[in-house]
């Protein structure tokens, strides 16, 4: 748990940093006369962030250090990732699609794909828990909420 | 019919709609439409759409589908309407600030010439409201006041804003402007007298009647039907002005068959009940129908309006 | 009261047309809550032209029993699937779902809709007999108060969160600098947008809400069943005591006053919303237990405190439409929308000009409660074997139905982006430990908090002496800065004493 504080710490910070100092005083606008301007609050978060980032990091640090371990060596579980990152992938490329496709249509193979991917086997099973949400939501959209098919 | 059937009378006859095509099949539209509301569901501009989508739907013989693409008050679905290809089966229902604000202020991936505004079906109420009550009761009243009192003012939007900063620098008047972030907003802080006199966009209609509140100056170019004794900002001496449109809007060069009908359609609703009882009695604004020629140069003389008020 | 009309108005809840359309509207809304993604307002987006075609009485009924079967629905598949159907319902699942897991999802389920049932009747209860003749105590609550509260409410539930405080606060922090990005509410200039149109009116909150909470979720478990799968069952087994019993409900008793309590309060005060009740109630619960640290962990007051609240908001948002006509949160204000198409409009005039209506449409609110108690104790029967389905079924049905919310409510591929984006981020905040309830919360508070402040500070001209004045506020600035002193206590004695675990 150490060595996930000091990284995740880091990168809080980081991005707190980076917000300071480019994207408030870049993209925030700014207005002298008001007396709360629009950067106070984005300022105040990211100064929260920023020194919070930096407490969780070193806590971090500290431990792995009482521990005897290096804080820059790790081993990635790249298995382990692959395996967590492939679904986000599946969503991503999935939404990519429905720039062009709708999902009424895209529906059926997308959670049937998916059921089979995580292991399904029962072809009826995947055929009903394919085609029943995406009946119910043809009937919704079309029916009900009467935005035409999504 | 016997009312307990009418849930499913409701689901009935939404289905039966789908099915009877009953439109000749040479005449347009015979497709579904689609109507653009730039809100998100539920908004006063939203359930006014749905009424009117369902009233179109009546007289054109075809479903009018209501989409909502919410975003930074319908510029985002003026943006997308701008790029739509859909001869005319894809239109927009709402308002113009769109148009005659957020250009100006923001860069925006439309312009008023990219649209065509078949029609307006109502005005907008804005006005300056206070809660009755008050040591004052008229807008003279008001300012001769704030000549010698701090006053604090409830605004929505930049515009407004600005309209007030001008009537306080003319006049000496010590204004304190607040945020509300809506008419939602506005009417506890007015009720409550946290603050001395708001901007309203239509929300005071349902205090008036009961005497809640008063209104003391409208800012469209003409007295409001429905409070007649209000002078206009024009009268009171300044001349500014801030219009509200609820437009018929869509992509330029439609067909012109599409073009007929749809206004024909506009021009129906206009003169429909349902419409009309919905519009008015939920934001007081009152039904009108002013055609193509007459809205588009209204918007136009808007945008110059707004430009002169934000110009400095 | 004159109770006359009142009977008159009951006979009329009483009829076989109200029971159907108010029974119809539960069912609907019961459905739609369950399915991630799809909230309260897009259910009453979905009813209102259907209720076209009845009668006012009807009509309204119709619609705030959709309302309450929807608020219920969605603590189901935030019990059973750690998926809140909508914010409001997240602090359900933080106790809901690890008692669902433990092999009681028919007890959580149970708690969930009695402690729901319970909060509603007896909100609008209060709605009826006290709240509408005192509605006007809510214009005391001005931008003053309002942002006191609201400070209040953002630390009390930042200190809530599990775990590393700072870890918490970062989180928090992350929530109020996205909450800052879209048109400034004063200037009307773009903040971060970065340029882009769709980011004007700020990330839209549901796509926020479903991406962390319920798609998140979905990732989490489907990276979970790579260890699961070989070593262990992935099926749950159904213990036989999975049943709520009398002694267990009374000891809950207590606290869904105590949520019911805060429900209507915070659903009487326009502006606050459900979710700042849901959250604040089952801190306070947890605050209050004897055993505060089994909270998170599965304890059946949690869930109540949750759906308590949860519930008498929806109610309580009532007070002010009809005693003031302003709506108390979004769905109050769409229900506006609805009474006008029915040519009534809302404010208190109504109750002068047609008392029997109100008094009707009062005694179709319970009514619609105890169609939900039924329809809710027979259909979880029927949820809780959605336990027995394997996660592997369960993920990609949950995924496309947060998918099809988005596109419903017509955000397209942006409020898509928004959704994955968030989804990922969800996931790495439940990954490396950093609440996601605060983040979420502080997401949601910081608007209001913001404008409420910029509000108080430009009407106090600068003079902090105006506060003298504002009883209200000074109670809870209080509360604030004992809330940060306990926090910053809680911090030091952490620091010097062992080093405090990761989370």
């Amino acid at each position: 748990m150490p060595r996930q504080n000091f990284w995740s710490g880091l990168v809080v910070s980081a991005f707190a940093l980076l917000a300071l100092t480019w994207i408030i005083p870049e993209y925030a606008g700014s207005n002298p006369l008001a007396q709360m301007p629009p950067e106070l609050v984005p300022n105040i978060a990211a100064w929260v962030m920023l020194v919070c980032g930096a407490i969780v990091a070193v806590g971090g640090l500290v431990g792995l250090v009482r521990a005897g371990e290096s804080p820059l060596t790790f081993a990635i579980d790249w298995r382990g990732v692959a395996w967590a990152a492939w679904p986000f992938a599946y969503v991503a490329v999935a939404v990519w699609l429905l720039t062009m496709v709708k999902l009424t249509w895209l529906g059926v193979p997308l959670i049937a794909l998916l059921l089979v991917l995580l292991g399904e086997r029962r072809w009826w099973l995947v055929a009903v828990c394919s085609t029943v949400p995406v009946a119910a939501l043809y009937v919704l959209s079309v029916y009900l909420m009467r935005v035409g098919v999504v | 019919m016997k009312p307990i059937l009418k849930p499913f009378a409701a689901a009935l006859s939404i289905a039966a709609l789908v099915a009877a095509s009953s439109a000749p099949a040479d005449d347009w539209p015979n497709r579904p439409l689609t109507m653009v509301i730039g809100f998100a569901a539920g908004g006063s501009t939203d359930i006014q759409g749905r009424v009117l989508a369902n009233v179109m739907e009546d007289y054109l013989g075809q479903p009018v589908n209501v989409v909502n693409q919410p975003g930074a008050g319908s510029a985002v679905a003026y943006t997308r309407l701008a790029n739509n290809r859909d001869q005319g089966r894809t239109f927009l229902y709402g308002g113009i600030t769109a148009l005659t604000f957020t250009p100006i202020i923001t860069r925006v991936g439309y312009e008023i010439d990219d649209f065509e505004f078949l029609a307006t079906l109502a005005v907008g109420q804005n006005s300056i409201v206070a809660a009755s009550g008050q040591p004052f009761s008229t807008f003279e009243e008001l300012v001769e006041y704030g000549r010698d009192n701090r006053l604090t003012y409830a605004q929505q939007t930049a515009l407004d804003e600005a309209i007030m900063r001008r009537i306080a620098a003319a006049e000496g008047m010590n204004v304190a402007i607040i945020p509300t972030g809506g008419g939602g907003g506005m009417a506890p802080l007015v009720l409550g007298g946290e603050v001395d006199f708001a901007y309203s966009g239509g929300t005071h209609a349902q205090y008036t009647d009961g005497g809640e509140m008063i209104v003391m100056a409208f800012m469209g170019p003409e007295r409001s039907p429905f409070y007649p004794e209000v002078p206009t900002l024009i009268e009171l001496g300044y001349d500014l002005v801030m219009e509200d449109y609820r437009v018929i809007a869509v992509p330029a060069g439609i067909p012109d068959r599409a073009r007929e009908r749809l206004v024909a359609a506009a021009e129906q609703a206009s003169r429909s009940e349902r419409f009309r009882r919905v519009t008015e009695d939920n934001t007081n604004f009152p039904v009108v129908f002013y055609d193509q020629e007459e809205t588009e140069a209204a918007i136009r003389r808007i945008r110059a309006a707004n430009e002169a008020v934000l110009g400095d | 009261m004159d109770f006359t009309v009142l009977g008159g108005a009951i006979g009329e809840a009483l009829t076989l047309q109200s029971f159907i359309g108010i029974g119809g509207g539960v069912l609907l809304g019961y459905m739609i809550g369950v399915i991630p993604g799809l909230s309260r307002s897009v259910a009453i987006a979905i009813a209102i032209p259907m209720t076209f075609y009845m009668s006012p009485y009807i009509a309204i009924s119709f619609l705030i029993g959709l309302s309450k079967g929807t608020a219920a629905g969605s603590a189901v598949s935030a019990i059973l699937l750690n998926a809140p159907g909508e914010a409001s319902s997240a602090a359900t699942a933080l106790d809901g779902y690890p008692l669902a897991k433990s092999g009681k999802p028919k007890t959580a389920l149970q708690v969930g809709l009695l402690a729901s049932v319970f909060g509603d009747i007896l909100a609008t209860v209060i709605l009826i007999f006290v709240a509408i003749p005192f509605a006007r105590v809510a214009l005391m609550f001005g931008p003053y108060e309002m942002a006191a509260i609201l400070a209040f409410a953002l630390v009390f539930i930042a200190g809530l969160s599990g775990g590393s405080l700072f870890k918490g606060l970062a989180a928090g922090g992350l929530g109020v600098l996205l909450a800052t990005i879209g048109l400034d509410q004063q200037t009307g200039l773009p903040r971060l947008t970065f340029g882009v149109t769709e980011l004007m009116d700020g990330l839209p909150l549901i796509a926020v809400a479903i991406g962390t909470l319920a798609l998140s979720e979905m990732f989490v478990q489907s990276e979970r069943l790579r260890l699961q799968r070989g070593t262990m069952s992935v099926k749950l087994e159904h213990r036989p005591d999975d049943r709520l019993r009398w002694p267990e409900l009374r000891r809950l008793l207590p606290t869904m006053l105590r949520g019911t309590g805060i429900g209507t309060a915070v659903g009487a005060l326009p502006g606050l919303g459900p979710s700042v009740g849901s959250f604040m109630s089952w801190g306070l619960a947890q605050k209050l237990s004897k055993t505060p640290e089994r909270f998170g962990k599965g304890a059946p007051e949690g869930i109540a405190a949750s759906e308590s609240a949860d519930n008498a908001v929806i109610p309580a948002a009532l007070i002010p439409l009809f005693g003031l006509g302003i709506p108390g949160n979004v769905s109050a204000a769409l229900l506006i929308g609805a009474f006008a198409i029915h040519g009534i409009t809302v404010g208190p005039l109504l109750l002068r000009d047609d008392p029997e209506f109100l008094y009707s449409i009062f005694a179709g609110m319970i009514l619609a409660s105890l169609i939900l108690l039924v329809i809710g104790w027979y259909g979880l029967r029927l949820f809780a074997q959605v336990t027995r389905v394997p996660p592997h079924v369960v993920i990609p049905v949950v995924i496309f139905f947060c998918l099809s919310g988005m596109l419903l409510q017509g955000y397209g591929t942006f409020g898509l982006i928004v959704l994955m984006a968030f989804a990922v981020i969800g996931y790495l905040m439940k990954k490396f430990g950093y609440s996601f309830v605060t983040f979420i919360v502080a997401f949601i508070i910081t608007p209001m908090l913001e404008l409420n402040l910029r509000q108080s500070i430009i009407l106090s001209g600068g003079d902090w002496s105006v506060l003298l004045g504002r009883p209200i506020a000074l109670v809870f600035i209080a509360c604030t800065l004992v809330a940060l002193l306990v926090l910053a206590w809680r911090t030091v004695r952490g620091a010097v004493g062992p080093a405090p675990a990761g989370d």
